[in-house]
């Protein structure tokens, strides 16, 4: 048995909190649309948008500091987990504006104690859920836009149908900030008016903010609110803004959902769109549409109500999917005036009662990042095969990028005896690039279009990867950076469109997409110092038995101002280091120079390195030539503990390089040491200089490289020949 | 007229970061926006913003968009016409 249960629902949104006030909203066909009130513009009327407003939500959680992104979080996963008798194995978020709210504030107001920025990263929000929860299991962040929240739920649904455990918590939230309230409307996306999704007159969205979130199990609950029956991820590989114009990349995911689900187009009751309300969304989605389904079902998009919520809205959704199924109602596409004649798709224009079987929800967003997934009634479809243990991934392709040059120059450094700490030069990230094609891009995805690049041409010349999975600690910092210094120094006036479409975490990774045309699954993994970790891992479950070759991607920038105040490693005034590193994997063994695996990931709680010993079975050893330990320098004291109590506790006698102490700090550095461990693997040696003192030689019996992450998380990655 | 075009190349080099495009190898009569450029819609919008932020001429209309972005030499014109600044 392979079904995937929804045990539990919560949601928050403009309509209100929880389930049963959504559904009284959506029954009366109500927006809650209004002019933003939650932060104080310096000029200019406030426009539309979608605001949480509920008594209490300042209350919310245990520490006052906590952002709204956060509290929102809370609050809905706490609907979620009410019935809950146990902590979630794992907690899975996709978020994109974490505590950038707090962060824009405390800018504006030159702060400079880096303690009040702690809750900015996009992975504290997964984090506090985990302690709120009493989770011990991996706590995943994904950032990919606007898909973030059903990005979140397939990679949830990944880890399930693995086996790895049997319940996650799962969900998508984002908060109102001027990054993003700004952002949207620099693009002239925005509706003035009222957003008006599908209508003749629609002039753009309205920027919103919630929470959805759901528990899901494979135990059958005794009374499951519904089925996630399946999902399908797909990239436009277009543009970094626009979606395709015939909209084939909603059309790849709406049909991998079905196909996911082993369902046809007739089986599908009511469809949720995206339908945001720009000209360019709906039409493209509408075509898509109308190409899979002949009589398309009754469809509707509900951010006309709810506005747009971005990370937020695939999980909000999928909870609206689950009320259509549970309790049989569609909404309406509310705001509606005239359907657009255009769109050939006749959408709801009065909520309507009915019993579906089966719900699909889409979800699109930057990057032409696409998200779609099949909600089913409990009971009513045969659920899928049994589950599949991971695979290890064999590694085609690597590259990596540091103070000290390319893998090569990196490795020579290191040979001497050097660090390879520093920021990587200019022309290492431009010289091999188009001019034109990277003229709008800043640091980081210049960063990361290089080490693709490098990886790939690092394998064998036929290897064109169809998937990206990348990992970023922090993001576009200087694109992020730019917009605020900008949208302050002009008063508001004046925000960049360019430097808002390239502040989003899976910029990058969607770069890469356009420039290799990799059409398949793009995810982006964001949380300090395990993204790339974090990143492997979403790689090992997502990419099935598939045959396609994908990039496994670990990148950060070194930001003068950001940096030291966001990175608890990077004290102010030290020395700036940043870089990546890159992997072209498959699951196609022959012709591969090693393989990688991770064997495990947790929260870095008591008991966490008795769990990873385990998890690394009997004698490993005795094939290991070398352990890489990443200590981040905020975490030097529990790290250094963890590392002592794993050395005493697994009797290790082989040696250990702390490679941060080569690398630099900088939260992708384990994306250098994959590089590099695969790199030692495929030349069969381990230099003296990371070996204390003579080299190791890897052969037959001694193959492994293992890569051990300590402080907030536990991880391990093992690489083998 | 011809120093607002000067002028205007300058400024657009600068914004969209063309690197490789010298003033004088600018063709102020070439397809502007879909053109060798690789100009696109993202820059569009860059440059509504310079438009407003610098002469205080506001393009919200995708269709006067469209005309005035056509080349160099349409954005000149249409910046001379509607800002008194320009014409003073």
């Amino acid at each position: 048995m392979n079904t995937v249960y929804i045990g539990g629902a919560g949601i928050v949104s403009s309509l209100g909190a929880g389930l049963a006030a959504t559904e009284t909203m959506l029954r009366e066909n109500r927006s809650a649309i209004r002019p933003l009130t939650v932060f104080a513009l310096l000029q200019g009327t406030p426009l539309p948008v979608g605001q949480v407003d509920i008594p209490g939500l300042d209350g919310v959680g245990r520490d006052p500091a906590l952002p709204r992104t956060h509290r929102l979080a809370l609050l809905a996963a706490g609907e979620a987990m009410a019935g809950a008798v146990a902590p979630p194995d794992a907690i899975v978020i996709g978020t994109t504006t974490g505590g950038i709210a707090v962060t824009e504030q405390l800018l504006r107001d030159g702060e400079q104690d880096k303690e009040r920025y702690r809750y900015h990263g996009l992975g504290t929000v997964a984090r506090v859920l985990a302690e709120e929860f009493n989770c011990t299991g991996p706590a995943l962040t994904v950032s990919t836009a606007c898909s973030s929240g059903v990005v979140a739920i397939a990679l949830a649904m990944a880890m399930l149908r693995c086996g790895t455990v049997k319940t996650v918590l799962v969900g998508g939230v984002d908060s109102l900030c001027r990054l993003t309230y700004f952002g949207f409307h620099s693009l002239q996306l925005v509706d003035r008016n009222i957003c008006k999704p599908l209508d003749r007159n629609r002039a753009g969205m309205a920027v919103a903010e919630g929470a959805g979130m759901l528990l899901l199990t494979m135990v059958r609950p005794a009374k499951p609110l519904a089925e996630l029956a399946g999902v399908g991820l797909s990239c436009d590989a277009y543009h970094p803004a626009a979606p395709h114009p015939e909209g084939q990349g909603a059309f790849m995911a709406m049909s991998a959902a079905l196909a996911d689900a082993g369902l046809t187009a007739a089986d599908i009751g009511y469809i949720n769109l995206h339908g945001t309300g720009t000209p360019d969304n709906d039409l493209a989605e509408s075509k898509a549409v109308r190409r899979l389904f002949a009589v398309p079902p009754p469809l509707s998009s509900i951010k006309g109500a709810t506005g747009h919520s971005l990370a937020a809205a695939g999980a909000i959704e999928a909870v609206v999917a689950l009320l259509a199924v549970s309790r049989g109602l569609l909404p309406a596409n509310t705001g509606l005036m005239q359907v657009d004649p255009q769109l050939g798709v006749a959408p709801l224009a009065m909520p309507a009662e009915r019993q579906v079987k089966a719900v699909l929800s889409n979800s699109f967003g930057f990057g032409g990042n696409n998200g779609s997934l099949v909600v089913g009634a409990p009971g009513v479809f045969a659920s899928k095969g049994s589950p599949q243990p991971v695979a290890a991934l064999a590694i085609h392709g690597y590259s990596c990028l540091t103070g000290a040059g390319d893998l090569l120059a990196t490795l020579d450094r290191l040979k001497k005896g050097g660090s390879a700490a520093g920021p990587v030069g200019q022309e290492p990230i431009s010289s091999s690039l188009p001019p034109q094609s990277i003229r709008r891009l800043k640091r980081l995805p210049r960063l990361t279009l290089s080490l693709a690049k490098m990886a790939q041409k690092a394998g064998p010349g036929d290897l064109t990867p169809h998937a990206v999975f990348m990992g970023t600690g922090w993001g576009a910092l200087s694109e992020t950076h730019d917009f605020l210094a900008r949208l302050a120094a002009t008063s508001e006036q004046f925000p960049s469109p360019t430097d808002f479409v390239g502040s989003v975490h899976n910029g990058p990774a969607s770069q890469v997409a356009i420039m290799f045309g990799a059409t398949g699954p793009n995810i982006t993994a964001s949380d300090g110092d395990y993204s790339f970790e974090q990143a492997l891992l979403a790689a090992s479950l997502m990419m099935g038995d598939s045959s396609e070759p994908a990039f496994v991607l670990g990148a950060d920038e070194g930001h003068e101002i950001f940096s030291p105040l966001l990175d608890g490693s990077i004290a102010p005034g030290s020395p700036l280091a940043d870089g990546g590193g890159a992997l072209v994997v498959s699951r196609q063994a022959a012709g591969s120079k090693c393989s990688i695996a991770i064997p495990f990931y947790g929260r870095g709680v008591d008991g966490a390195v008795v769990d990873l010993i385990a998890a690394l079975g009997d004698d490993w050893q005795s094939s290991c030539g070398l352990v890489m330990a990443g200590i981040p320098a905020a975490y030097e004291r529990e790290g250094k503990a963890q590392l002592a109590d794993f050395v005493r506790l697994a009797g290790l006698t082989l040696p250990v390089v702390r490679y941060r102490r080569l690398t630099g700090e900088f939260a992708s550095a384990s994306a250098v040491a994959a590089a590099l461990a695969a790199s030692m693997l495929d030349e069969g040696v381990v230099p003296g200089a990371l070996a204390e003192g003579s080299d190791i030689v890897l052969d037959g019996r001694r193959n492994k490289i293992l890569i051990l992450g300590f402080g907030q998380n536990i991880t391990a990655m093992e690489l083998s020949r | 007229m011809q120093q607002l075009i000067a002028e205007l190349k300058v400024k657009l080099i600068d914004i969209l970061n063309l690197q490789d495009v010298t003033p004088d190898k600018f063709d102020e009569n070439a397809q502007l926006v879909g053109g060798e450029l690789g100009i696109d819609s993202i820059d569009v919008l860059e440059m509504v913003v310079m438009v407003e932020k610098d002469y205080g001429i506001v393009i919200n209309n995708q269709e006067v968009g469209e005309k005035v972005f056509s080349s160099l030499t349409s954005l000149a014109a249409y910046i001379s016409e509607h800002s008194a600044r320009a014409s003073a």
